[in-house]
């Protein structure tokens, strides 16, 4: 095992120690930003804002605010990190931010923002080509990084992380590399249509230049996979299972080990997405016994433009390169070359090392956190979403519902009866600064099977607040009794 | 996706009028009138004081961005059901009432016959279905009018703007609406120029129909479409829509081949029917690749209906597979070159003669046709009996 990742929440995080201020103060966030004192909002409706408005909700939003203070006498973990992330605090037209669209991108500390600026600032040189001081200490930062991926992930040493632009091109890098040289006419590879298209075009090229099937795996009438089905479609032809770890549309969670199981039974591989996974929860590849996996830094408190693919050592070693280039090779002659070991055999050109320096940074940050606690916050906050969101009339919400045994992500796609989601998004951002996402999320095939063109999301991170879950419900009860009183 | 070349026309054609522009001061004394004319009766609020009548209400751009916006619309060049509807949105300041103005608007607008719910007339960039149909108006030739429908009733709000604001203009004016007259409304819209701007695309899909019918001709079929092949080629541009029609060029096909080469008198009409930002510019003969299905039903039911002395149909889905539109449908019979020869055309414009195919061909457009390049003739125009 390695690595410490979970430190005891009497950590001594010098930006959580900022709880010393008053609870009052933190608890209820003017809505309406004037220039009047930010703090003032305690005793006040919320919805004193929507003085125009004819919806009677406003009555019934005080009951949750005040049993959420009631709630618990010590802040949130929410509450305690929000400082740290200075893009949260600011006004969209006229109204505070609420960012509820993490499951499309989070926000960065200023721990991430910090050695993204050192870095540049002060030692940013091409990586593993120079022998000066500059470039030894850019290479050193480089490859920390990559021992900390490893860490994070447990994979078994820091050679089974490739740095990749994002998950997206991770998935590219398998299906070119392993896909092409591993798949022959009539192998099956097979996938579930609640897949992000990242997960399902790439199999789609191999398919058609391979010959292979694709296979596709239903949803049961809860609205999940249906894992029975998965078994049963693999087979001795299966040589790739591709599956998320978490949905980012339906909120549910995968039992990738088994799954793994099942294929490893048949000599098949398997692929995990674990875009929406790895920023939320601590993920072990060895306990799941993945073959790849594949997250993005943007949507774990790191920067754009770097993610990673993990794949065990012997598979790695085996596949043919992806992108051609520098650093990719060991020897250049005019007709052939010879090519590096992984990973450096797939990280061809200078790659984006500020920006993988500050993925690591970002796990720095968010083992300093611990993702158990913030795996324990997020069920909470899923839970208080799913319920919140749940009791609002006309709302239906895709996915399973959560029981005691199985829980959600806390993310809610919706829609809303006889209102286009896009409405719904537009006015919570116009009229209330709420920000959600409507459109089908990179998931047609999912929406398709749901029987709908496009649904509104709203995804939270663990810096978000029940009191946020609160205001994005009041705008959403706002937004929904002002179109329906013109349709 | 638009390079920045693609952005000088509003500017150029603006800065070209100014020099002819009505004075600014003209557009208060207008607008009083408009409050009388204004068929749908609205709450006021109070009446502004001292505001520039043409001030972006509640926007968040630094001042001189601003001023720049205001210099930039000159009202004489909008059509004057537009000017109507901009200077409603200016006398509200509350955003909230100018959602609800949107969506009373959204209102009004009859939903659109089914029929041209299709890939011809849809928008794209937008995350909801958005259709817009343009027809010349029955009373007077030279002026469009717009039908639109979308299952999002802000969009439909915004649609339906377009829709009153722009119907009843001639095609040259239309043409020439800049963009940023949404700025004047107050509403928060993005002029960015990319595939998922709504708006942006919706206004262009009306200047480019709009344009399409004038190069059609109220009636004249000699007027030649060629401009119209080049407006929907082109990557969306405004600049392109504002191309002068040349008269008389011929526009040769390659499915003509030379058949027409002796009649230089009626050009051959070739109107590309896909309305796409990735259009593909040439056309050229290909072997067929069509399977059964659909190629043989288009035959049949052409047959039955149009007798036609000459049919020739050709499946050229093989040249679009991959771009947007031929999502789905991965097994070609999306796009095809129709060339058919038949008495029921006479007497008919051009664009009624493409209305008869195309009524005549409903089921496959709303199956996965994805369009249908016609060239529609009459027996005497081919030089046949």
């Amino acid at each position: 095992m390695g690595f410490v990742r979970n430190i005891p929440s009497t950590s001594t995080h010098h930006s959580l120690s900022d709880l010393v201020f008053p609870l009052v103060s933190q608890r209820l966030p003017h809505r309406r930003s004037l220039n009047t004192s930010p703090r003032a909002g305690r005793g006040r409706q919320p919805l004193s804002a929507f003085a125009s408005s004819t919806s009677s909700s406003t009555a019934s939003s005080s009951p949750s605010l005040s049993s959420s203070q009631e709630r618990t006498g010590s802040p949130s973990l929410g509450d305690l990190v929000r400082p740290d992330f200075p893009i949260l605090h600011q006004d969209v037209n006229d109204f505070k931010l609420v960012y509820l669209d993490n499951a499309a991108t989070s926000q960065k500390p200023f721990a991430v923002l910090k050695s993204l600026s050192e870095y540049y600032e002060t030692y940013n040189s091409n990586v593993h080509r120079g022998i000066h001081y500059l470039s030894s200490k850019a290479t050193d930062a480089y490859e920390q990084a990559r021992v900390k991926v490893a860490a994070f992930v447990n994979a078994s040493e820091p050679r089974e992380i490739v740095f990749t632009r994002n998950a997206t091109e991770a998935i590219n890098l398998v299906a070119y590399s392993w896909g092409l040289s591993n798949i022959k006419s009539g192998d099956e590879i097979i996938l579930s249509v609640a897949e992000h298209h990242s997960a399902i075009v790439p199999w789609q090229f191999v398919a058609q230049k391979t010959g292979a099937v694709l296979k596709f795996v239903e949803l049961t009438t809860e609205e999940v996979p249906d894992i029975k089905q998965l078994k049963g479609l693999i087979s001795n032809k299966t040589k790739i299972v591709v599956v998320h770890h978490v949905s980012n549309a339906l909120g549910s969670l995968l039992p990738v080990d088994e799954i793994a199981h099942w294929a490893h039974a048949v000599g098949a591989k398997i692929l995990v997405d674990a875009c929406q996974s790895v920023p939320h929860m601590a993920v072990d590849v060895q306990e799941l016994d993945a073959d790849f996996l594949v997250a993005s830094s943007h949507k774990m408190c790191g920067p754009t433009g770097v993610g990673f693919l993990y794949g065990k050592i012997s598979l790695l070693s085996a596949m043919p390169p992806f992108l051609g280039g520098g650093e990719m090779i060991a020897d250049v002659f005019e007709d052939y070359s010879t090519y590096a070991e992984p990973p450096s055999r797939f990280e061809a050109g200078t790659p984006a090392i500020g920006e993988t320096i500050g993925l690591g940074a970002a796990i720095d940050y968010l083992s300093t956190v611990g993702m158990q606690r913030i795996h324990d916050y997020e069920k909470e906050l899923a839970s208080y979403l799913y319920d919140r969101l749940k009791a609002v009339p006309k709302v239906h919400i895709y996915g399973p519902a959560p029981t005691s045994t199985v829980h959600r992500a806390p993310l809610c796609s919706f829609n809303v009866e006889n209102i286009h989601p896009t409405d719904i998004a537009t006015l919570l951002d116009e009229q209330h600064g709420v920000a959600i996402r409507s459109g089908h999320h990179c998931a047609q095939l999912l929406h398709r099977r749901l029987g709908i063109s496009s649904s509104a999301r709203a995804s939270l991170h663990f810096y978000n607040t029940k009191e946020e879950v609160d205001v994005f419900i009041e705008a959403l009860k706002d937004t929904i009794s002002f179109f329906s009183s013109y349709l | 996706m638009s390079s920045a070349a693609a952005r000088p026309f509003p500017g150029e054609l603006i800065r070209g009028l100014r020099s002819v522009a009505e004075p600014r001061s003209s557009f208060v004394s207008f607008r009083r009138l408009s409050v009388v004319s204004f068929p749908l009766a609205f709450q006021w609020f109070s009446w502004p004081k001292s505001r520039s009548p043409l001030r972006p209400v509640r926007s968040q751009q630094p001042q001189q961005q601003q001023q720049q916006q205001e210099e930039a619309v000159d009202l004489a060049i909008l059509p004057q059901g537009l000017r109507e509807i901009i200077s409603l949105f200016q006398s509200v300041s509350d955003p909230k009432a100018k959602y609800q103005q949107l969506l009373h608007y959204g209102g009004r607008l009859p939903p659109l016959d089914p029929r041209y719910k299709t890939d011809e007339h849809r928008v794209r960039g937008c995350v909801s279905q958005v259709w817009v149909r343009a027809f010349p108006d029955p009373g007077d030739p030279a002026a469009v009018r717009f039908e639109a429908d979308s299952d999002s009733a802000l969009t439909k709000g915004l649609a339906a703007l377009l829709v009153l604001g722009l119907s009843g203009a001639p095609a040259p004016a239309i043409a020439r609406i800049p963009p940023e007259f949404v700025h004047l409304l107050g509403l928060r819209q993005s002029l960015t120029p990319s595939r998922n701007n709504g708006f942006l695309n919706m206004l262009k899909l009306m200047q480019l129909k709009a344009l399409q019918l004038y190069a059609q001709g109220g009636g004249d079929p000699a007027t030649n479409s060629a401009s119209g092949e080049e407006i929907a080629s082109s990557d969306g541009s405004v600049g392109s829509v504002i191309t002068e029609v040349p008269v008389g060029r011929e526009a040769n096909s390659g499915v003509n081949g030379n058949r027409v080469d002796h009649r230089p008198a009626l050009t051959s009409i070739q109107e590309v029917s896909e309305v796409n930002l990735d259009a593909v510019d040439d056309i050229s003969p290909a072997p067929t690749g069509g399977s059964g299905g659909r190629a043989a039903r288009i035959r049949e039911r052409l047959q039955r209906e149009l007798l036609p002395l000459e049919l020739e149909l050709e499946d050229i889905s093989y040249q679009h597979a991959g771009h947007a539109g031929v999502r789905g449908s991965s097994d070609g019979e999306t796009h095809y070159n129709l060339r058919i020869v038949s008495k029921e055309f006479e007497g008919k414009t051009l664009v009624k003669r493409h209305r008869l195919v195309y009524d005549l061909l409903q089921e496959e457009l709303q199956t996965g046709l994805h369009a249908l390049s016609i060239v529609a003739k009459t027996p005497s125009e081919v030089g046949m009996k």
